[in-house]
């Protein structure tokens, strides 16, 4: 190629007046080497060698990650294993919780039991409790023997 | 705007908009959050595509946009010189010694051009790796076609510059 029209190109290229076809024929010249280049184009040539590797440059963007929405039954088996592990541990530690209640209340029992003024408390308490169902009921049975008694009255039987 | 619409048009510019976004970032990573960030605030800006004369230039700003205000959040640091370094590929047919000077010369130009103002970088970048035309850089940048012109002048004066101080000379 005719290096005197190179070099009024590249002329042209530091004034700002080069045309887009004109450039690209510049990183096209340049992009292979030439021997024995006038100092002008000499000057030059790093630069356009330089815009040529970069315009060829491969710049991808790696695509984007896509994820699959399939949803297999057995895709999340570890969430599932994961709340049943809970469910488990709450329900254990929720009956463990009762036992223990169940139990504190039977020492609590047993606690007063041994204590004898409390014991004898409690015993009388209950015997109370006893005696008043109890009159509760002889007292009904006075009513039903009161009628009774009116009822072979009026038959006359005595 | 319908999902048709976003499918046919914004969708394929992606790849664009994260070439763009990485240039301006310098990090892989970030690049792909602003891109998916980007396509995010067009599609909920769709009742102003209707509007648009161009499609891409559109998402291109919101890119530069979300880019730099995460530069400015973060105070960002654009990814070390060195790194990149050692991406810059060089050519099996050469010798070693000259593959290692080339790579030399391009990362001194790779420095030259990421020492640039972000705006005068992104002219550079855009017109002269992307290809697009004055009236395009325009549209992205939102600014008039003459700034462009007056600023890809003047970038191209520092590069050149810097790189003369730097005696790089050749291939």
């Amino acid at each position: 190629m005719d290096y005197n029209r190179i070099t009024a190109i590249v002329e042209k290229y530091w004034e700002g007046e080069t045309t887009l076809e004109e450039e690209a024929l510049l990183r096209e010249f340049f992009s292979t080497p030439h021997p024995d280049l006038p100092e002008a184009l000499l000057e030059a040539a790093p630069m356009f060698r330089y815009f040529q590797q970069e315009a060829v440059k491969v710049l991808e963007e790696p695509p984007a990650k896509v994820v699959p929405l399939s949803a297999s039954p057995f895709r999340h088996w570890m969430k599932y294993a994961a709340v049943l592990l809970v469910a488990v541990g709450i329900g254990y530690a929720l009956k463990q919780q009762g036992h223990r209640q169940e139990q504190v209340t039977i020492a609590m029992k047993q606690e007063e039991l041994n204590d004898p003024q409390r014991a004898l408390d409690e015993t009388k308490k209950a015997l109370q409790l006893l005696a008043k169902n109890l009159n509760k009921g002889t007292a009904k049975m006075q009513k039903l023997s009161y009628f009774n008694d009116a009822a072979t009255l009026i038959e006359g039987k005595e | 705007m319908s999902l048709d619409r976003f499918l046919t048009q914004v969708v394929p510019v992606r790849q664009k908009l994260y070439r763009f976004a990485f240039r301006l970032l310098g990090n892989e990573e970030d690049a792909q959050d602003i891109t998916q960030d980007a396509l995010m605030k067009v599609w909920g800006m769709q009742e102003k595509m209707a509007e648009l004369q161009n499609m891409e230039a559109w998402c291109m700003r919101i890119t530069r946009n979300l880019a730099l205000d995460k530069i400015k959040s973060r105070k960002y640091r654009l990814a070390d010189e060195l790194d990149r370094a050692g991406e810059l590929p060089a050519s099996p047919q050469q010798s070693p010694h000259a593959a290692a000077e080339q790579n030399d010369v391009m990362v001194k130009v790779h420095v030259a051009i990421n020492g640039l103002p972000e705006k005068y970088r992104t002219i550079l970048q855009l017109r002269d790796i992307d290809g697009h035309s004055y009236q395009e850089i325009a549209d992205i940048l939102d600014i008039d076609m003459n700034d462009v012109k007056v600023n890809l002048h003047r970038a191209r004066k520092t590069v050149r510059e810097k790189l003369q101080n730097q005696q790089v000379y050749g291939l």
